[in-house]
C-alpha cells in the first residue's frame, strides 16, 4: 500500500480509538445527569430518607462518604508518601527492599473484596472496632496505601538527582534536602496518584459492605464507632434489594449523580492545589 | 612530584578508592596550596572527579564506593569519624558540570543555603546582592530576582549556582568541569569569576579543556589512570613536563 494512505488509515483509527473512549465517558455521564437531574434540589441533599428510602433524601449516605475520603485519606496520605521517601531517598537496594516493593505492587492489584473480609477479620473483629466508620476508613486506606506510595515514589523518582546533589553540597542535611528541594518538585505528582485515590474510596463499594455500611439508617453517625450509610452502597442497595427497584429509579440515579460531582469536586480541588505547587516551582 | 611549599590547605595522604572491587583511585598524595586556583586534568575515566569528590565527600552518596587515606583539611582529616559531613559540605563547596539550579527564584537559590544555616532574616538580602555582584550576575538580573532561576541562560545558571555556593561563606570551592555545558563567551566570565575568586577560596577546578587550565590555574595535576603522574605549577607542567605521559597528553598524543 502506498505509504501515505497507510499513514492516513493509521491517523484515523487511532482518532477512531480515541472518539469511541471519549463517546463512552460523555453518554455516561450525560446519562446520568439526565435521569438524575429531575430528582436534584437542596431537600434531596439534606434529609433523611423516608418510607423504606423511596422518598427522602440521601444526606447521612452523603455525610458518611465524606467522613469515609475524609479519614481514610488522612491515613492513607502522610503513611504512604513517607513509606515512598523511605524507600526511595534511604532504603538501599537488597532483597528486603526488593521484597517490600514487590508487596506493594502486588496488593495494589488485589481485588478490592479480600480487603473487605482482611478489614472485617482485623479491624471489625480482631481489634473490635465493630462494623463502623473507622473500620471501613482504615479498611479503604489499605486499599489506596499502594496506590499512593506509588505515585510518591514515581513523583520521587523524576526529582534530578542534580538538585539533592547542589543542596548536600551546601552543608544542607539529608532529610532538610528532602523536605524543602525534593518533596516540593515532587508534589504536584504525589497529588495526582491523591486524586486518584480519593475516586476510589468514595466509590468503593464490596470493602465498606463487610466493615460497617448499614442497610439503612435514620441518622447521622454519633461517633467513628458507629455504622454509617454510603452513597456507593446506598445506590447498591436500592437497585438491588428494595421491594420495587423501579420505584427508586430517580433516586438511584440521584445518588449517582451526587457521587459523581462529589468526586469530581475534591479532583477539582486537588488538581488546583497541583497546579498552586506547579506555578510556585516555576515550570 | 615536585614540591610546593605554599601553605596547604588541602593534604591528601596514601589516598586509594574503590568502586566495588575496582579500584579508582591509587596512593593519591598532594598537597593543594591555599588560595590559589588548582587544575585536575587527564583524559576520561582517569579518576580527576572522583579525586575532586572526595574532597567534600560527595562520594558518601555512593554506595559502594570505599575510601582509604586521609584529606586534611585545615590539618584535621575529614574522614575521621567524628567529622560533622554537614559542616564539611558548608566549608567546602561544589560546582557541578551541568548547571543545577533549584526550580525557584532567583533570589530563593541563593537565599536557600543561609535560611537553612539559620542566618537571621534581615541579613538574607544583603547575602544574595552581595554574592550575585560578587558572581559577576548583579548587572544582569537584579531586575528579576523573583523571576525563576530556569528562565536563565546556561551561563548565568551557572554563575547563579556560583553565587548560591558563594552564600554559605565557604573556604574551598570545588569546581567540577563547570564550563563543559557552556558556550564560549559564557566560559569567558566563568574563568574571568573564578580567577576573581581565588583572592578569597582555595579553588580546586576539574577541567577536560586544556586550554583553560593554561589560564587559569596557579597548579596543575595530570591524572591517569587513577593516579596522580605530575603535580607542579602550571607554567612547569605545560612548558617544561618532567614525565613523558605529560607530555603526550597535553600535547594531544593521546587522551
Amino acid at each position: 500500500m502506498d505509504p501515505r494512505t497507510t499513514e492516513k488509515l493509521a491517523f484515523c483509527f487511532l482518532r477512531a480509538c480515541i472518539w469511541i473512549v471519549v463517546a463512552f465517558v460523555a453518554i455516561l455521564i450525560l446519562y446520568i445527569v439526565i435521569q438524575g437531574y429531575s430528582i436534584m434540589s437542596w431537600e434531596f441533599l439534606t434529609e433523611m430518607p423516608r418510607n423504606r428510602m423511596t422518598e427522602g433524601g440521601i444526606y447521612p449516605a452523603l455525610m458518611g462518604t465524606a467522613y469515609l475520603v475524609g479519614i481514610s485519606m488522612a491515613v492513607a496520605i502522610p503513611l504512604g508518601v513517607l513509606s515512598a521517601i523511605y524507600l526511595n531517598e534511604y532504603a538501599k537496594e537488597s532483597r528486603s527492599t526488593w521484597i517490600i516493593e514487590m508487596a506493594i505492587n502486588n496488593l495494589a492489584g488485589t481485588p478490592s473484596v479480600v480487603f473487605g473480609l482482611f478489614g472485617l477479620a482485623l479491624f471489625v473483629k480482631y481489634l473490635a472496632f465493630k462494623p463502623s466508620i473507622i473500620s471501613a476508613s482504615l479498611t479503604l486506606s489499605l486499599l489506596i496505601l499502594p496506590v499512593v506510595i506509588r505515585a510518591s515514589k514515581e513523583a520521587l523518582i523524576t526529582v534530578p538527582q542534580e538538585h539533592r546533589e547542589a543542596s548536600l553540597a551546601l552543608g544542607v542535611t539529608k532529610w532538610k534536602t528532602i523536605s524543602s528541594i525534593v518533596l516540593p518538585e515532587a508534589l504536584p505528582g504525589i497529588v495526582t496518584g491523591i486524586i486518584l485515590s480519593i475516586g476510589r474510596v468514595a466509590g468503593e463499594t464490596a470493602p465498606i459492605m463487610f466493615t460497617g455500611a448499614a442497610f439503612f439508617l435514620p441518622r447521622l453517625p454519633e461517633s467513628v464507632f458507629s455504622q454509617f450509610m454510603a452513597l456507593p452502597y446506598h445506590l447498591f442497595i436500592l437497585a438491588t434489594s428494595g421491594l420495587n427497584p423501579m420505584e427508586t429509579r430517580p433516586i438511584q440515579y440521584g445518588t449517582a449523580l451526587v457521587l459523581l460531582i462529589l468526586v469530581l469536586l475534591i479532583n477539582s480541588i486537588a488538581i488546583i492545589i497541583r497546579k498552586h505547587y506547579r506555578k510556585k516551582l516555576h515550570r | 612530584m615536585s614540591e610546593i611549599n605554599n601553605f596547604a590547605d588541602i593534604e591528601v595522604e596514601d589516598l586509594n578508592l574503590w568502586y566495588g572491587s575496582n579500584q579508582a583511585l591509587q596512593d593519591i598524595n598532594i598537597k593543594i596550596p591555599s588560595k590559589s586556583v588548582t587544575a585536575l586534568i587527564g583524559p576520561s575515566g582517569c579518576g580527576k572527579s572522583t579525586f575532586l569528590r572526595c574532597i567534600n565527600r560527595m562520594n558518601d552518596l555512593i554506595k559502594v564506593c570505599h575510601i582509604e587515606g586521609r584529606v586534611k583539611i585545615d590539618n584535621k582529616n575529614i574522614y575521621d569519624e567524628d567529622v560533622d559531613v554537614v559542616e564539611l559540605r558548608k566549608k567546602v563547596g561544589m560546582v557541578f558540570q551541568k548547571p543545577n539550579p533549584f526550580p525557584m527564584s532567583v533570589f530563593d537559590n541563593i537565599a536557600y543555603g543561609p535560611k537553612i544555616h539559620k542566618v537571621p532574616k534581615k541579613d538574607i538580602k544583603g547575602i544574595v546582592d552581595k554574592t550575585l555582584q560578587d558572581s559577576a550576575l548583579y548587572g544582569e538580573v537584579s531586575d528579576r530576582l523573583d523571576s525563576s532561576a530556569l528562565d536563565l541562560s546556561g551561563g548565568q545558571q551557572q554563575r547563579l549556582c556560583i553565587a548560591r555556593t558563594m552564600a554559605v561563606e565557604p573556604e574551598i570551592i570545588l569546581f567540577d568541569e563547570p564550563c563543559s555545558a557552556l558556550d564560549p563567551i559564557s566560559t569567558n566570565k566563568i574563568e574571568d569569576l573564578i580567577l576573581e575568586l581565588k583572592k578569597d577560596y582555595t579553588i580546586v577546578i576539574v577541567t577536560h579543556n586544556m586550554q583553560q587550565a593554561a589560564r587559569i590555574s596557579d597548579y596543575t595535576a595530570f591524572f591517569l589512570m587513577g593516579k596522580i603522574i605530575e603535580f607542579g605549577e602550571t607554567n612547569q607542567i605545560f612548558e617544561n613536563p618532567k614525565e613523558k605521559r605529560t607530555e603526550d597528553y597535553i600535547t594531544g598524543r593521546f587522551g
